[in-house]
């Protein structure tokens, strides 16, 4: 029992960060230009099939440093060609904009690369358990996850509070139009931050594809989720982001672990269901069954209790 | 049937007449169209148009009327089909005593009712916040349709059988045919109230909610009723649309209420054009048609509408209705001719593009996918080897040399387009 | 006999900035009455808190005797107060002529109805036709409202905001940026629409406000001054220290 809480506390924090380095690049993007990135899980897939790509080739450790580039250059292309030019429409326009952009990330994805899986490996030099406890390994592809997540974070604080170009950002995001007066290229700026933000995405996908598989999928299986992490979080909010995600990916964790269902539930009342009754579903219903609607239950919840999220600010 | 309108304070006898012209022709078209397009696959394509036109200007409602974007509008149309196939099988099992043609009406029902239980909170918010609620609702449905077997089905879905139930004048729906008169029949009923709901005041605040939901509070609405009451008329008639489709498909899966089909609807209708009310129709039949008839072409189909969806969202945000629309002016002041001549010099140019783009991408695509030794491909009637080097030649300089040339002729398209606007001369008197 | 507009002790602060101190002010049934200030003063917050555009931080506001503090803004509406803006504020892609009848729909009680048809309502669409005609944009009832000129969209501005018959009228600086026959045009729709109505209206231009108020506030600061007839806020000092200094050889 104990190394079951050990092991998924330390899985959900794994994946709470994973999450986390992307939502924090989708609500840096958000706070500054109001636009909800829709293609942001679309940069975390191609970051894993172009880290897949020159990991065949030269091998993992030069895909780790070159692919989150490439994407984050695709992403600057993005926000000067394609983002700026439909910004005059308002933000249900960038949205559908975004979308697009995505669906059409996936088409491309599939065209260059096909519809199966990709057979993209953790370093060998990483193949190996780091620690075993209570008879359960821990690999060490997941500490270096964790390694890199959270050094990611350490130097992305470090660059938004302490540095000048973190504080130009910091006054982009509030006063776009002050901050241009005095004399700073703000859409130079832009372009940087969405780049950033694709750029970690990217990073993110690098990191995850070994372990959560290199598919076609990939981005719409994890994007909704790191949508609802910023709602829940609070639109904006950076730390909310944090927060959501650690939360999130420790929900979904536990319920997989914990194999409990509904009958259990009961049985602590002493009350036995009907195996063939039409809510027979609703018996059997077991936590990890529902670990995917989790995050979606934690939305609607949100929602109805605290629209603007926990850590939110006012209105959109 | 544009969103401007031309309001009479008294309607004479002939333009009451003039009112009920365009429906009546309508319903002529919808009446005669199988005897123009009798094949199997054009009945069959006929009525998966019906159910898409129903569905995207149901979501239009919510999209170009009222502002509103949802990324999650297939839940609705999806329960309406679970619903309706449900109730198929009631009949079969002769629970019920029913016309299979009523049972749209259930899909309807049960798509207002959970419009009415998700709009209760999803629709506090406008703009950004609300489609991200859509998404995560649409995500927790279909999520959820795996999970509760009994009523979804799993991964096989359900099943009905539409000839059962009473047959109404000989009508047991077993053939296309008769299904098509069918779908017809409701597409006509719903695109009818559809429209004339825009025209209520309800349907007027919608607009003006879109345009400026804070002002509407100042002349007297609650932006967020309006909202509400917009959002459960249009999870309403999703749900016939995914009620007629049980009855078309006999089988509905998770598949029909998932973001990939709520994706769908937002593209059919954005290409289509969101400020018109008739651009949802012209986008469900565009993309039936792409759907069905590219699909045999190419295995790359869906990447051509990817690349048509963000093109039309950058450079015709109107979309296709919008294109036409723009043309109005020039016709109705018969400077038609005047445009012939600069759109086929530039329409030649970008048709030699287009092959040798297209041309491009399935030569590449058949390289990559087709077995090793296979290295001959069909284009448009044309046999090449994808390894040999004349066919990769005379595609690059199609692309380049055709979109060369297109865009050195976009400027002259754009004077005559210019000339033809411009005011008529003093002489002739002005174009009314 | 109640007033029309009661302010109590009003107040308004963001975050740590007070903007509006405390305004204590009553204006009666059918007066005409002219609110003006300087840059910055908080006259447009003052409109925003009595039409419920803004939560108060303090005090309360009451229409014809019944306190509407912080109530939405379509229940103040529905209460018998409308008002235009100084930054127009219609529904650009809608036809003016649609503008004007959705300002007109509540009034007539359709409320939220999908079971009317709009064009074939003869009373809803002969006012509208009425308002425009008093609006003079009976010509351009058919263009998107957002391609109208400025002093056109400053016409339908109020019109928007009188159309439904209320019987407070606030008007947000109607005659901002317009020239001088724009501006007595628009005194005299103004006059003409405000007849048997209470008027509360923001001005700059010191000949409007002279022209057509029965009584004025001067807001300072976030505190009234003086609330006087026109003559006595011209030759009051205080207020001529404040604010009319130079304006009083403009009027």
């Amino acid at each position: 029992m104990f190394e079951l809480l050990f092991f998924s506390l330390l899985n959900g924090v794994v994946t709470g960060l994973l999450l986390f380095m992307l939502a924090s690049g989708l609500t840096l993007i958000f706070s500054m230009m109001g636009v909800l990135n829709f293609a942001h899980a679309s940069f975390y897939m191609l970051g894993a099939y172009f880290a897949y790509t020159i990991s065949s080739y030269i091998g993992f450790w030069p895909g780790l440093i070159i692919a989150p580039i490439i994407v984050g250059l695709i992403g600057a292309v993005v926000e000067r060609y394609g983002l700026r030019y439909v910004h005059r429409w308002g933000h249900v326009a960038e949205l559908i904009f975004t979308f697009g952009l995505a669906f059409l990330i996936e088409e491309v994805v599939q065209f260059i690369w096909g519809k199966d899986t990709k057979a993209y490996q953790e370093p060998e030099v990483l193949h190996f358990a780091l620690f075993n406890f209570f008879g359960q390994d821990f690999p060490a592809y997941k500490a270096f996850m964790l390694i890199i997540s959270i050094s990611i974070f350490v130097v992305l604080l470090l660059i938004l509070t302490k540095s000048r170009i973190g504080l130009i950002i910091q006054a982009a995001i509030t006063h776009p139009n002050m901050t241009a007066m005095l004399g700073h290229n703000v859409p130079l700026v832009f372009m940087g931050v969405f780049g950033v933000g694709a750029g970690l995405a990217g990073l993110a996908g690098v990191i995850a594809g070994p372990a959560l598989g290199t598919f076609p999928g990939m981005a719409v299986v994890l994007g909704p989720i790191v949508f609802v992490i910023v709602v829940v979080g609070g639109l904006g909010s950076l730390v909310g982001a944090f927060v959501a995600s650690l939360l999130i990916g420790l929900l979904q964790t536990f319920a997989i672990a914990l194999d409990y269902s509904v009958n259990d539930l009961l049985m602590l009342f002493n009350i036995t269901t009907d195996v063939d009754s039409a809510l027979r579903d609703l018996w059997t219903l077991s936590l990890p069954q529902i670990a995917p609607l989790l995050p979606y239950l934690l939305l609607v919840l949100i929602l109805i209790f605290r629209p603007t999220g926990l850590f939110g600010k006012r209105e959109t | 049937m544009s969103n401007i309108s031309n309001a009479q304070s008294s309607t004479p006898q002939s333009s009451k007449f003039k009112v009920f012209r365009p429906w009546i022709f309508l319903a002529v078209l919808f009446i005669v169209l199988p005897f123009i397009f009798s094949s199997g696959i054009s009945v069959y394509t006929m009525n998966l148009m019906g159910i898409f036109i129903i569905f995207a200007l149901s979501y239009n409602m919510l999209l170009g009327q009222g502002g509103m974007l949802s990324f999650g509008h297939a839940v609705y149309f999806g329960l309406g089909g679970f619903m309706s196939v449900h109730f198929m099988n009631y009949i079969e099992d002769e629970v019920f005593i029913l016309p299979m043609f009523l049972v749209p009406i259930f899909g309807g029902i049960i798509g207002l009712v959970f419009a009415v239980i998700i709009g209760s909170f999803s629709t506090r918010r406008a703009g950004t916040v609300f489609a991200m609620i859509s998404l995560g609702i649409g995500e927790l449905v279909a999520a959820s349709s795996l999970i509760f077997v009994a009523f979804f089905g799993g991964e096989e879905g359900v099943s009905g059988d539409r000839t059962m139930g009473p047959n109404i004048l000989g009508v047991d729906y077993a053939t296309d045919l008769q299904v098509y008169y069918l779908i017809a029949a409701w597409a006509f009923v719903t695109i009818a109230l559809m429209y004339m709901f825009s025209r209520t005041p309800m349907g007027r605040m919608a607009n003006a909610v879109r345009d400026n939901e804070e002002r509407a509070e100042f002349i007297g609405y609650s932006q967020r009723k309006v909202r509400f009451i917009s959002f459960c008329a249009s999870g309403f008639f999703a749900g016939i649309a995914g009620g007629l489709f049980a009855i078309n498909f006999e089988i509905v899966t998770e598949e029909n209420l998932n973001a990939l089909t709520s994706g769908v609807v937002l593209l059919m209708v954005y290409i289509g054009g969101v400020g018109f009310f008739i651009g949802p129709i012209i986008g469900a039949i565009f993309f039936t048609l792409l759907q069905t008839l590219l699909s045999h072409y190419t295995e790359i189909w869906q990447l051509y509408v990817g690349i048509m969806f963000v093109l039309t969202v950058m450079y015709a945000p109107q979309g296709l209705t919008g294109i036409l629309a723009m043309h109005l002016p020039v016709i109705r002041m018969k400077r038609v001719p005047q445009l012939i001549m600069p759109y086929i010099r530039l329409g030649v140019p970008v048709i030699i593009f287009l092959i040798g783009a297209i041309g491009l991408l399935e030569t590449v695509h058949h390289v990559r996918s087709a077995p090793v030794d296979q290295t001959m491909m069909t284009l448009m009637g044309l046999e090449y080897d994808t390894h040999g080097v004349l066919p990769w030649v005379v595609m690059v300089i199609c692309t380049l040399g055709g979109g060369y040339v297109a865009k050195s002729q976009a400027g002259q398209l754009r004077e005559a387009w210019e000339e033809a606007h411009a005011p008529v001369s003093s002489n002739g008197g002005s174009a009314k | 006999m109640s007033m029309a507009i009661s302010l109590n002790e009003v107040r308004k602060s963001f975050g740590p900035t007070e903007i509006i101190r405390g305004v204590n002010l009553n204006i009666e049934k059918g007066e005409r009455h002219a609110i003006i200030g300087p840059n910055g003063a908080g006259k447009s917050t003052l409109f925003h808190l009595v039409s419920g555009r803004y939560t108060l931080s303090g005090g309360s506001v009451s229409l014809n005797g019944e306190e509407i503090s912080n109530l939405p803004p379509y229940e103040i509406y529905r209460k018998g107060l409308s008002r235009s803006f100084q930054v127009t504020n219609i529904f650009p892609l809608m036809s003016v002529f649609e503008n004007v009848r959705c300002g007109i729909m509540w009034s007539k009680d359709y409320k939220y109805s999908f079971w009317h048809l709009v064009d074939r309502e003869r009373s809803l669409n002969e006012r509208t036709q009425e308002v425009l005609a008093e609006i003079g944009l009976t010509d351009r009832q058919h263009v998107p409202a957002g391609v109208l000129t400025y002093a056109e969209q400053r016409a339908l501005e109020i019109g928007i905001a009188s159309a439904g018959g209320a019987d407070v009228i606030m008007l947000d600086e109607p005659t901002a940026g317009m020239s001088h026959s724009e501006t007595d045009q628009a005194i005299a729709l103004i006059r003409k629409i405000t007849e048997g109505k209470t008027l509360v209206m923001v001005e700059h231009d010191m000949g409007v406000v002279f022209d057509l108020a029965d009584r004025i506030s001067v807001l300072v600061y976030g505190e009234i001054i003086a609330t006087d007839t026109p003559e006595n806020i011209r030759n009051n000092k205080a207020v001529q220290e404040a604010y009319l200094g130079a304006e009083a050889e403009h009027a």
